[in-house]
C-alpha cells in the first residue's frame, strides 16, 4: 500500500472493478463453498447508495476499501449535520450523485445536502408538514426508515400516511398520494422500494387494529397501481393462480378469512413496515407481513393468516407466487417483517437461489426463492419458546408452558416482543461470506388481557416487561455463515443494539449502539479496531459511498429513540416495568448513558494534503 | 316475565300456565326525565306508550308442579303438598335442581333424594329414641332414692354391643352414601370424553360472556348471556372469569362449578329435554350478584344448527332511514366504546357483543325480558334498573336514543 | 346492677359505637345527571387577571372517594389508555406517574385533556365517554402520582404488578406547570 495518496483513489478503483468483474466468475467456475449475493440484485458498486438497504439483495455491503483494517484507525468526522428533530433516527441516508439526501422521524423533513462543497450545505429541504395527530398512533416512537431514490426523484413516506415523490434537484413536489387513515390507526414509517416504475409502500399499525397492505404506486403519478391486503379475502390478498405455496398448510381458499374469527381478520393486522427485496431474474419481490392483531393470542384462534409471514410476489400485478408462514398464530408480537437478503448459496451440495432471513422468533431462516421452501432454520440467539422448525411440514414448534394464557403472569419467555432481533438490518459481505446480525439476548414476562379495539387507539391485550437474557447482556453482534449454518464469531453489547449494520470490502463492519458509539469491528475475527462516541445513541443504518472527491465516506444518524429508545425520547418512567411495552425495564439505565439527538456524522481517512 | 320471552320452543306440555301472571308483577319506574326519553323515543315508532314504563321483572317462575301431582298421586303426598306448597316451590320450574333437565342434575337430584330420605329416616329414628330416652328418665326420676346406681355386667356387655353396632351402622352409612357421591362424581364426569360442542363462558361483573368454540376458527361465535344446546349432545363448557370468583350454574343441568380469575374450570352439561332454562351466578361476586343470570335453551339439533348459522352472520345492515341514523348515533357516541356490532367497526369487549342483541331472550343478563320498551328503559337509565351495573347512563337525545333503539331492533 | 352485668352493658354501648363507623360506603354509580356540562375553571397556565378562579367542587367527590378511583383505574383499561401511557410509565403518550404534567395536572384539566385531546397524538374522547366516567379516569390519573389521598387510592394491581399499587406511590409534587389554581383544594 505504498503508492502515492493521488494514485490510491484510482487504483482502489480499478481493483475493485477488477473484483467485481471476476467475483460471480469465480463463483461460478469453483466448487461453491461460499454465498454471494443474487448476481442480478446486486449489481456492482458504483459509490453510490440509492436505497437502504444498497441494492435489491439488500447486502448493505459497500465494495469500497480505502477505509480498512489497516486504515480505519485514522477515521474521522468529515463533516457533521443537526437534523433539527430530536427523535429516534432510524433512517438510512442516501446518496446519489453529488447529494446526500436524508429524512427525519415526524415531521419528516428531507434534506439534501451537497457534497461537494466543504461541509455540505444544504441545498434544499423539503417540508411534508404531515398532520402531528399521527404521533399518536405511531407505536413505537415515529420514525422514519429511510426514503428510495429513482429517475431523479426522491420518495418518501410521512407518519401520516402519505407517500410523496420530491423531484432531487430541486426538491418540488411532484406528487403526493394520501394511502393511510390514522383515524384507524395508520401510519407508514417503512422506507419505500421502487422496483419497476413502481413505488412499493407499506403500512404500519399492528397495535392499532389496522388492516394490513402492501401498494403499488405508479412513479410517474403517483397513481395506485395495485393494493394487497394480507388479510381477508383472496381477491384482496391478490391470490390467483399463480399462487404456488411449497407447504400445504398455506393452501386453501380465502385462508385470509377461514383463519380468524368472524370479522376479526379486518382489524386483524398484518402490516408491511419492513423491508422488501427484488430478485429481477425471478421478478419477484419479497416482502413480510407483520404480527396478527391484538397481541393476546386468544382473542384470534386459528393460524391468522396471512400475519406473520413472507410473500413472493410479482411486482407488475401483485398477484402472489408462494408465501410461507413463520409464526402461525403468532404468540408474542413476532412481526415477520425483518430484512431479507437474497444469496445464491450451496445447500447440501447444490447451489440454491435462497433469502435468508434472521427472523424475530431467534431462528435464521433459508428459504428457496423461488418455491418458499424452507431449506434451513437455526437458532442465532437463545429460545426457550420454541423448539425448532419441521423443514418437512414448515411448522414451527412452541413451547405450550411459555404460551401467553389470560390473567396468568407466564415468566422468562425468550425471545420478547422485539424478538431476537427487531427491523434493524443486517449486512452480507461476499468477501467473507458471512452475515453480520445486529441483535439482542432480552426475555420477557407476559401477562395477556382482554384487548378492547376502538378504533385509532392501541389494540394489545398484553402486559410485558423484558429483562436482559442468560449471560446478562443485552445485545449482540453476530457473524453467522450461512452456508456452515454457524456462528463464526459474536461481540456482546451492553445494550440491545438497534442500529443496522455495514459490512465493506474493507473487510470491515460498522455500527452503533444505543450509547452512542460508532463502531468498526474486522470482519473476519471481530476484533474492535476503531470506536467513536456520537452525541446520541445510534439507532440508524450506516452506509457507505464514494464521495465527489473519489474518497470513501461513511455516514450515520445519531439519534437514539424507535421502541428501544422510547425511555429516552419520550423520557418515560421506568418504575413502571411495563412502560413501552415493557421495553423500558430492559434499558432503565439508558437514561443515564444518553440523551436525545439527531446528528448526521460523516467519518472519512484524513485528506492530509 | 317468561310468557314473553321469544322461545324457540313451545314450554313442554303441563306446564302450560303462566304463575306469575297471577301473582302479580314487580314494577319499576323511571325517573321522570328518562321516562319521558323512552316515551317519545316509544311514540316515534308510532306506539302507545304505557302510562308509566313499567319494566316486569323475573321475579318468579312457573308455578310449582311437584313431580307426579295430578296423576293418581298417594293421597298423603297431595295432603303434603296442600301443606307446605312454599317449601317445595323450589322442585320445579326453569331454575330448579330438583326438576331435571340433564344427565348430571338427574343423578344430582337422584343423589339429593337418596340423602333426603337416608338422613330422614335417620332424623326421625334418632328423634324417636330421644323421646324414649326422655320418657324413661322420667320414669326412673319417679323412682324412690337408694343406693348408688352401679351397672350390673350384664347392662355393661349390652351397652357396649348396642353402641358399638350404632357406630358401626353410622360409619357404615356415611361410607355408603360416600360411595354413591363418588359414583355419581365419576358418572358426571365421564360425560367430558363424549363432548361434540365446547363453548368457553366467561364470567364478569354481572354478565356471562358465551364463546361458541369451532375448529375452524371463524366458525366461532360469541354471544352473552344465552347459551342454547342442542338436546342430547354433551356439551363442554369452559369457564373462565375476568375479574372475580363468580360461580355457574344452570341447576336443571348441572351443579355448580366455579369461575376463577387467572384459572380454567371445566364442566359438561347435557340437556335431555327441550326447554328453557335459567342459570344464575351461584357465588357472590359484588353488587348486582343477584341480576347475574343467563339463558338456557335447549332444542332441537337442527333448530341448534340454525340458529347458530344465524349467529354466525354479521349483523344486518339497517335497512331504513331511522335505522341507518342509529348505527350513526350508535357508532359516535359512547356505544362504541364498550360493544361489538360484528359488520361495523364497534368492536370492544368491555359489554356484551350486541350482534344479534334483538334476538335474545333478555337484557342485561337475565334482569329484564327483551322487548323494545325494555330496552329502552334499559339504555335511558341502566344504573336505576341495575344499580352499579358497569353500563353508564350516556346522554342521548330522544331522538337519539329512539334511532338507536329502531337499530338495536333490527339487530336479529 | 351486678359488676359483670353492667361490664356487659357498658361494652355492648362501645360496640355499638364501634358500629358507627362501619357506615357504608358512598357510591354513587350513576353519576353526574344527563346534560351537565363539563368544569368551568379550566387553566393552561397559572397566571390570572384578578384572583383565580375557584376550583371544581368534583376534585372532592371524585379524587377522596375509592369507589371512583376503582372504577377509573378499571376505565383506564378498558379504554385503552394503558395503550399509550402503559401503568402510568408512558409508552406512546408521556408517563403520568411522574412530576412533569404538559396540559396541567388539576382535575380540571385531565378533563378538559381527555375530552378535547391533545394536538401531538392524544385523541379527543368527547361524546365517547359520558362525563362521570371522564372525572373517574381523571381522578385515577391523578391518584398514579399520588395526588390523591392514600386512603382512597386503588390498593392493588389486578396485572402482573408492574409497578407497587398507587396507594404506595410516592406523591410526585407536579413541577414546571401548576394550571388550575393555587394548590389547596382536593390536594391531601
Amino acid at each position: 500500500m505504498d503508492v502515492t495518496r493521488v494514485c490510491r483513489t484510482g487504483a482502489v478503483f480499478a481493483m475493485t472493478m477488477a473484483l467485481l468483474a471476476a467475483a460471480p466468475a469465480l463463483a461460478q467456475d469453483t466448487a461453491p463453498t461460499k454465498a454471494v449475493p443474487a448476481p442480478a440484485a446486486s449489481p456492482p458498486d458504483d459509490g453510490a447508495w440509492a436505497m437502504p438497504a444498497k441494492n435489491y439483495a439488500s447486502t448493505r455491503y459497500s465494495e469500497l476499501d480505502e477505509i480498512n483494517a489497516g486504515t480505519v484507525r485514522d477515521l474521522q468526522v468529515a463533516f457533521t449535520f443537526s437534523t433539527g428533530v430530536d427523535r429516534g433516527q432510524e433512517a438510512a441516508p442516501l446518496v446519489v450523485g453529488n447529494t446526500m439526501y436524508i429524512v427525519t422521524p415526524y415531521p419528516n423533513r428531507l434534506f439534501a445536502l451537497d457534497l461537494t462543497q466543504p461541509g455540505a450545505p444544504v441545498t434544499w429541504t423539503f417540508e411534508p408538514k404531515p398532520a402531528a395527530s399521527a404521533q399518536g398512533v405511531a407505536c413505537c416512537d415515529f420514525i422514519n426508515r429511510g426514503v428510495a431514490f429513482a429517475d431523479g426523484r426522491v420518495f418518501m413516506n410521512t407518519l401520516d400516511g402519505q407517500t410523496i415523490a420530491v423531484e432531487a434537484g430541486t426538491g418540488r413536489e411532484v406528487w403526493r398520494t394520501k394511502l393511510g387513515d390514522i383515524n384507524k390507526g395508520e401510519t407508514i414509517t417503512m422506507a419505500p422500494l421502487v422496483v419497476k416504475g413502481k413505488v412499493l409502500v407499506g403500512n404500519s399499525g399492528g397495535e392499532f387494529g389496522v388492516r394490513g397492505w402492501l401498494t403499488a404506486l405508479d412513479a410517474g403519478t403517483g397513481k395506485i397501481a395495485w393494493k394487497a391486503y394480507n388479510t381477508g379475502p383472496d381477491s384482496d390478498v391478490l391470490i390467483g393462480p399463480d399462487y404456488k405455496p411449497f407447504y400445504d398448510k398455506e393452501k386453501g381458499k380465502d385462508l385470509g378469512v377461514t383463519t380468524w374469527p368472524p370479522n376479526a381478520w379486518e382489524i386483524g393486522g398484518g402490516t408491511v413496515w419492513g423491508w422488501i427485496a427484488y430478485d429481477p431474474e425471478l421478478d419477484l419481490i419479497y416482502h413480510g407481513t407483520a404480527n396478527p392483531g391484538p397481541w393476546n393470542p386468544e382473542q384470534r384462534p386459528g393460524d391468522n393468516k396471512w400475519t406473520g409471514g413472507i410473500f413472493a410476489r410479482n411486482p407488475d400485478t401483485g398477484q402472489a407466487r408462494w408465501f410461507y408462514q413463520v409464526v402461525p398464530h403468532d404468540l408474542y408480537d413476532h412481526d415477520a417483517i425483518n430484512e431479507l437478503i437474497l444469496l445464491d448459496m450451496p445447500v447440501n451440495g447444490t447451489m440454491r437461489k435462497t433469502v435468508v432471513r434472521p427472523e424475530r422468533n431467534g431462528y435464521i431462516y433459508v428459504l428457496d426463492r423461488a418455491t418458499g421452501e424452507v431449506l434451513s432454520a437455526d437458532p442465532y440467539a437463545y429460545i426457550n419458546s420454541s423448539t425448532g422448525v419441521d423443514l418437512k411440514t414448515g411448522i414451527l414448534a412452541m413451547v405450550e408452558a411459555k404460551a401467553p394464557k389470560m390473567g396468568k403472569v407466564v415468566r422468562d419467555i425468550c425471545p420478547t416482543a422485539p424478538g431476537s432481533k427487531d427491523w434493524n438490518p443486517s449486512s452480507f459481505s461476499p468477501r467473507t461470506g458471512l452475515l453480520y446480525i445486529p441483535h439482542m439476548n432480552l426475555c420477557m414476562d407476559w401477562q395477556s388481557a382482554e384487548a378492547n379495539y376502538i378504533a385509532g387507539t392501541p389494540y394489545v391485550g398484553a402486559e410485558v416487561r423484558m429483562f436482559a437474557g442468560p449471560g446478562g447482556h443485552r445485545g449482540e453482534l453476530s457473524a453467522w455463515d450461512p452456508v456452515k449454518r454457524a456462528k463464526a464469531w459474536s461481540v456482546k453489547e451492553d445494550f440491545p443494539l438497534w442500529s443496522g449494520t455495514l459490512s465493506t470490502a474493507g473487510d470491515l463492519v460498522f455500527y452503533g449502539t444505543m450509547e452512542g458509539w460508532f463502531k468498526a469491528l474486522d470482519a473476519r475475527t471481530g476484533e474492535e479496531l476503531w470506536r467513536f462516541k456520537t452525541g446520541s445513541g445510534i439507532i440508524g443504518q450506516p452506509i457507505a459511498y464514494r464521495g465527489p472527491d473519489g474518497r470513501e465516506y461513511v455516514a450515520v444518524l445519531s439519534g437514539v429513540g424507535g421502541w428501544a429508545g422510547a425511555v429516552v425520547v419520550g423520557n418515560l418512567d421506568p418504575r413502571d416495568a411495563t412502560a413501552a411495552k415493557g421495553f423500558v425495564n430492559a434499558v432503565a439505565d439508558l437514561k443515564d448513558k444518553t440523551t436525545k439527538g439527531g446528528t448526521l456524522y460523516v467519518f472519512a481517512l484524513p485528506s492530509k494534503r | 316475565m317468561t310468557a314473553r320471552l321469544a322461545a324457540p320452543s313451545p314450554s313442554p306440555a303441563g306446564r302450560g300456565r303462566d304463575p306469575c301472571a297471577a301473582l302479580g308483577e314487580a314494577k319499576l319506574r323511571l325517573p321522570p326525565a328518562q321516562a319521558l326519553l323512552a316515551r317519545k323515543a316509544w311514540e316515534g315508532e308510532g306506539k302507545v306508550f304505557p302510562r308509566n314504563l313499567a319494566l316486569t321483572l323475573p321475579l318468579c317462575g312457573p308455578l310449582p308442579l311437584p313431580p307426579g301431582a295430578g296423576e293418581g298421586a298417594a293421597p298423603w303426598r297431595r295432603a303434603a303438598l296442600a301443606l307446605c306448597p312454599l317449601a317445595l316451590s323450589a322442585c320445579q320450574g326453569i331454575q330448579s335442581a330438583l326438576d331435571p333437565a340433564g344427565h348430571q342434575s338427574g343423578r344430582i337430584a337422584g343423589l339429593w333424594w337418596l340423602f333426603l330420605a337416608v338422613l330422614a329416616a335417620i332424623y326421625a329414628l334418632v328423634l324417636v329414641l330421644l323421646l324414649i330416652a326422655a320418657f324413661r328418665s322420667r320414669r326412673r326420676r319417679s323412682l324412690p332414692p337408694g343406693p348408688a346406681f352401679r351397672p350390673e355386667e350384664p347392662t355393661e356387655r349390652r351397652l357396649t354391643r348396642g353402641l358399638t353396632a350404632w357406630a358401626v351402622g353410622t360409619a357404615a352409612i356415611v361410607l355408603t352414601l360416600t360411595g354413591f357421591s363418588y359414583a355419581v362424581d365419576r358418572d358426571i364426569l365421564a360425560l367430558g370424553h363424549r363432548a361434540e360442542l365446547t363453548i368457553e363462558v366467561t364470567a364478569k361483573q354481572w354478565w356471562w360472556q358465551v364463546k361458541y368454540d369451532d375448529p375452524v376458527p371463524n366458525r366461532s361465535f360469541e354471544t352473552a348471556n344465552e347459551i342454547r344446546l342442542p338436546v342430547g349432545v354433551p356439551v363442554r363448557v369452559v369457564l373462565k372469569s375476568q375479574d372475580v370468583i363468580h360461580s355457574f350454574w344452570v341447576p336443571n343441568l348441572h351443579g355448580k362449578t366455579d369461575l376463577i380469575p387467572g384459572r380454567v374450570n371445566e364442566t359438561v352439561i347435557v340437556a335431555d329435554r327441550e326447554g328453557r332454562y335459567r342459570g344464575q351466578c351461584a357465588e357472590f361476586c359484588g353488587f348486582q350478584h343477584a341480576n347475574m343470570a343467563l339463558d338456557v335453551v335447549a332444542m332441537p339439533r337442527e333448530q341448534f344448527d340454525a340458529w347458530r348459522e344465524s349467529q354466525l352472520a354479521p349483523a344486518s345492515a339497517p335497512s331504513d332511514d331511522r335505522s341507518r341514523e342509529g348505527q350513526r348515533v350508535f357508532l359516535t357516541s359512547a356505544c362504541v366504546m364498550c360493544h361489538t356490532v360484528r359488520g361495523t367497526t364497534a368492536a370492544s369487549r368491555v359489554g356484551p357483543d350486541l350482534t344479534h342483541v334483538a334476538a335474545r331472550p333478555s337484557l342485561a343478563a337475565g334482569t329484564l325480558p327483551y322487548s323494545k320498551g325494555n330496552l329502552a328503559g334499559w339504555i335511558a337509565d341502566p344504573q336505576r334498573i341495575k344499580p352499579g351495573s358497569q353500563m353508564p347512563v350516556v346522554d342521548l337525545s330522544a331522538d337519539q336514543l329512539q334511532s338507536v333503539l329502531a337499530y338495536l331492533d333490527g339487530l336479529k | 346492677m351486678s359488676s359483670p352485668c353492667r361490664r356487659s352493658v357498658s361494652l355492648a354501648v362501645l360496640a355499638v359505637l364501634a358500629l358507627a363507623a362501619c357506615d357504608r360506603e358512598e357510591r354513587e354509580p350513576r353519576g353526574a345527571p344527563v346534560g351537565e356540562s363539563g368544569p368551568q375553571a379550566i387553566a393552561q397556565g397559572s397566571l390570572y387577571a384578578g384572583e383565580p378562579s375557584p376550583p371544581d367542587p368534583r376534585r372532592q367527590e371524585y379524587e377522596g372517594n375509592a369507589y371512583h378511583l376503582a372504577q377509573g383505574k378499571q376505565l383506564y383499561v378498558w379504554f385503552n389508555c394503558n395503550g399509550c401511557h402503559s401503568n402510568g410509565g408512558g409508552d406512546i403518550g408521556p408517563p403520568l406517574m411522574d412530576d412533569t404534567w404538559i396540559y396541567g395536572d388539576s382535575l380540571e384539566n385531565i378533563f378538559a385533556t381527555i375530552v378535547q385531546g391533545r394536538p401531538n397524538g392524544m385523541p379527543s374522547f368527547r361524546n365517547k365517554i359520558p362525563e362521570t366516567q371522564i372525572w373517574e379516569i381523571a381522578a385515577y390519573v391523578r391518584s398514579m402520582s399520588g395526588q390523591t389521598p392514600t386512603a382512597a387510592s386503588p390498593g392493588r394491581n389486578d396485572s402482573l404488578n408492574a409497578k407497587p399499587a398507587e396507594q404506595r406511590a410516592p406523591k410526585a409534587e407536579p413541577k414546571q406547570s401548576n394550571p388550575g389554581g393555587p394548590q389547596v383544594e382536593g390536594r391531601q
